[in-house]
């Protein structure tokens, strides 16, 4: 990476800050990390007006809402509601507010924004169960990260709280499920343990016959409490857990946790590096991929498509292993730049696998198409729309799917992806508008995702392939990320796409060299399971399995 | 692997293609891939406070610890922890290796803690799927008559158990021509596979599984998590291995265990049905 590159970073950074100008008597605004604009807010009471300004007026996607327990080095808790703005120019704006805590008696509270920004609502449940924060106003504040056998008394994340305290259960209080009634309604709860190989997580269908009236998710049953563990980790040793967030999205996870700290050290890993990064995450995508398009295959009942893909994956998976010595891709990455490198040799492997599991990957596709019994169920099935799928603030291929042209790689480049083509590449004005008119049809059915699925495997193969013929010639894999750089409460903002979407990390330097003061995960899945509760409507029961399978959502992701 | 590299064109929709030429082959894991690590052969001088103290702070899940007995600094490594990083070879190669065949699954919790002198680890995979799927399936057939049925609980995994279990069920491994099937409801079960820490929000859930399983069962706990807590160790959020929560028969270790340890853990599950 150039000087010249981060300058142009700053550039766009400091365009936008101007933006603020009309609100220069509540807010200060301070640009930091190339493409961070800072906007702190006197008094949270501004939080609202601001966050909606910055979505109806900058167009900026809410990417997540950070908490952190700042009482002893600023006397609050602070609040930042990140919104990422694409559109060409690569800018974060962060809200930030801090929430006072007037006397101990009585909770702290903070506007609530749920409803006029739909996509806050788990973000302030989330910071009611981990802090203790009332989000003012939200009408669903019922407990969402610690059950309902947690006294309502205990919040993990504040810094008083221990990490290895045993809380006592307190008695079960029961979580109001929205009840539906009327004549020939139904209820079927479904999990935690579910019938398939899968993970965790209880859903209370509403149902009038066969179709779905309501339905209502339950999941962090795998909080394993990632965030507040992080706080007592040496910084490389939060990389080996990011990679256990989500295990099949290790690289994408771990690279948003690496890219965050090399920010605020102010190191950039070597190209070779880099590209090694995007290789990972390709490889990573395209085995996700081959999953989960025969997951679908086997829940419209086509088994013999599941198997083949399967096969397909299963060799995706051994080339994990020859590349990376893990069969998921663990150990990839390294603070500074990565563990592995691709000698020539490997290189060749991961090429000529790649090539050999597309060809076969394209004959599936076609065998797929052309079988009515599979194209039936997929299509008009499990819809999420394009505005519902903006006021949710769902990512990744979801989004796609629904018509919304989002892609962390290409509206908020990081690392290799800065000179990677992203396909589909459109330049010219009639691929323009080509690519327009496509996005305009996909109708965010279980169709579009099997479609923008399907795409993203060929893409991610050529993307691979590009990268290896342009693999850097220097064999520095890493950078030392010097310590003393750290500098005490210093942040930054780390984020990548897996084959989920946008995934969002967000650390905090500790006071102790080596640790972090708060390490803050939004995962892709955090962002798009709400929309599943909407997406099944009107479906019948026996479409659930599909349309669930068609986000390919991850609960550990979601839990942490 | 090296054997696909030749003939790249086969064609996916043919038949026999895939599994034919790996149940033929075997399957071989990678030179670099982290199944195992191991307490390298050492000579006592090698081992001072110092490079202790360093391995034991590069351990993320604190599996390596070391005392002093009758004078002398002692390793031990417990593998329930470990979680393949391989952070401990690159710190101290002259004490640990790591080698690329896969953890031996145990019966009891204690036997997966190596203590001071290098354990004789195989070096490599040792038995192929094929070997260990048919010796599964004959002792199946010796105590079950049948077939091994199989109940799979995530009790709070980050899912790459996950994704290596179902691994089993795909075309290459196709547990199910070796007896094994996986179900739907524990009451359908004679094995729970249990992956996961065990973590709090998931413990009644997962004892209610256990109870709704039918006599003679047997519980697998899969992963340096079930085992132990893995990374996440013991915690407000995780019990720190699913041993706390209902009786473990058999440990797989492994972050996540591959295939091949899978099918060697049931070799074990299977002895422990009488």
């Amino acid at each position: 990476m150039t000087a010249g590159v981060v300058r142009v970073h700053q550039g766009a950074a400091n365009r936008r800050s101007n933006l603020f100008d009309r609100f220069r008597e509540t807010v200060s605004v301070r640009v930091l990390n190339w493409n961070e604009v800072h906007v702190d807010l006197r008094s949270k009471e501004d939080i609202p007006q601001l966050c909606l300004y910055v979505r109806d007026e900058l167009k900026g996607k809410l990417a997540t809402v950070i908490c952190s327990d700042e009482r002893r080095s600023t006397g609050g808790f602070v609040l930042r509601y990140v919104f990422g703005i694409g559109n060409g120019e690569d800018v974060f704006v962060i809200i930030t507010a801090r929430v006072l805590q007037e006397d101990s008696a009585s909770p702290t509270s903070f506007p609530s924004l749920a409803l006029v920004l739909p996509a806050a609502t788990v973000y302030e449940r989330e910071i009611k169960d981990m802090f203790g924060l009332i989000p003012e106003g939200n009408p669903d504040i019922r407990p969402l990260t610690l059950h309902e056998h947690w006294p309502e008394d205990v919040f993990p994340l504040r810094k008083e709280f221990e990490l290895r305290t045993k809380v006592a259960k307190a008695q079960d209080r029961g979580y109001m499920f929205l009840k539906v009634e009327g004549e020939g309604v139904s209820e079927i709860p479904v999990g935690p343990v579910h019938a398939g190989i899968i993970e965790p997580g209880h859903f209370r269908f509403s149902i009038l016959g066969e179709n779905i009236v309501n339905l209502e998710t339950r999941l962090f049953y795998t909080h394993r409490g990632v965030e507040k563990l992080a706080e007592g980790l040496g910084l490389d040793q939060v990389i080996l857990l990011s990679e256990r967030i989500s295990g099949d999205e290790a690289v994408a996870n771990s690279s948003a946790y690496c890219q965050a700290v090399e920010k605020v050290a102010g190191v950039v890993p070597p190209p070779r590096a880099l590209q090694i990064r995007a290789v990972g995450a390709e490889l990573e995508r395209i085995y996700n991929h081959l999953g989960t398009l025969a997951g679908m295959s086997t829940d419209v009942g086509f088994a013999y498509g599941a198997a083949r893909l399967n096969i397909l994956k299963e060799r995706m998976m051994r080339l994990n292993e020859e590349v990376a010595g893990s069969r998921l891709l663990f150990g990839v990455n390294r603070l500074g730049g990565v563990a592995v490198d691709l000698s020539p040799e490997k290189s060749r492997l991961v090429k000529e696998t790649a090539d050999s599991v597309l060809a076969d990957f394209n004959r599936m596709v076609k065998l797929l198409r052309d079988d009515s019994s599979v194209m039936d169920r997929l299509r008009g099935t499990g819809v999420i729309g394009p505005d519902v799928a903006a006021e949710m603030g769902i990512v990744g291929v979801a989004a796609r799917s629904s018509g919304l042209d989002i892609d962390t790689r290409r509206d908020h480049p990081y690392g290799a992806y800065r000179s990677i083509t992203i396909a589909p590449h459109y330049d010219t004005p009639r691929h323009l508008v080509e690519r327009e008119v496509e996005m305009a049809t996909r109708r965010g059915d279980v169709l579009a995702r099997f479609e923008t699925r399907v795409e993203e495997v060929v893409n991610s193969v050529n993307m691979v392939g590009e990268v290896l013929f342009n693999l850097d010639g220097s064999t520095e894999l890493l950078v030392p990320v010097p310590r003393e750089n750290l500098k005490p409460f210093s942040h930054a903002l780390g984020y990548a796409e897996s084959h989920r979407g946008q995934t969002v990390h967000w650390v905090m330097v500790g006071e102790e060299p080596d640790t972090l003061f708060r390490y803050k995960v939004r995962t892709a899945s955090f962002a798009n399971w709400p929309a599943i509760e909407t997406a099944v409507l009107n479906d019948i029961v026996a479409d659930f399995p599909l349309v669930n399978k068609s986000l390919d959502l991850s609960y550990a992701g979601n839990d942490l | 692997m090296i054997g696909m590299k030749k003939e790249s064109h086969h064609d996916i929709l043919s038949d026999h293609v895939e599994t034919d030429k790996h149940v033929l082959d075997g399957v071989k894991s990678a030179p670099g891939f982290r199944g195992d690590v191991v307490l390298a052969e050492a000579d006592d001088r090698a081992l001072d406070s110092e490079i202790c103290r360093r391995v034991e702070e590069v351990c993320a899940p604190k599996a390596i610890a070391s005392r002093h007995v009758e004078g002398k600094l002692q390793l031990t490594l417990d593998k329930g922890k470990c979680i393949m990083c391989g952070l401990c070879e690159e710190a101290a190669p002259t004490l640990f290796d790591v080698r690329n065949g896969f953890a031996q699954p145990v019966k009891r919790r204690l036997d997966l803690v190596v203590v001071g002198q290098p354990d004789e680890a195989p070096g490599e995979l040792g038995e192929s799927h094929e070997d260990l799927g048919k010796r599964l399936s004959g002792k199946i057939k010796k105590i079950l008559g049948r077939s091994l049925a199989i109940r799979e609980v995530d009790a709070g995994s980050c899912n790459g158990c996950e994704v290596e279990v179902a691994a089993l069920n795909n075309a290459i491994y196709d547990i199910e021509r070796f007896g094994v099937h996986f179900v739907a409801s524990p009451r359908h079960a004679d094995v729970l596979l249990v992956t996961g820490v065990g973590s709090r929000n998931m413990e009644s859930a997962l004892k209610r599984t256990y109870d709704a399983t039918p006599d003679p069962k047997v519980v697998v706990a899969v992963g340096a998590c079930a085992a132990s807590g893995g990374i996440f160790g013991d915690t407000y959020a995780s019990s720190g291995g699913v041993g706390d929560i209902v009786p473990v028969d058999v440990y797989v270790p492994g972050c996540p265990p591959r295939p091949e340890a899978l099918l060697y853990g049931l070799l074990l599950a299977v002895d422990r049905i009488k």
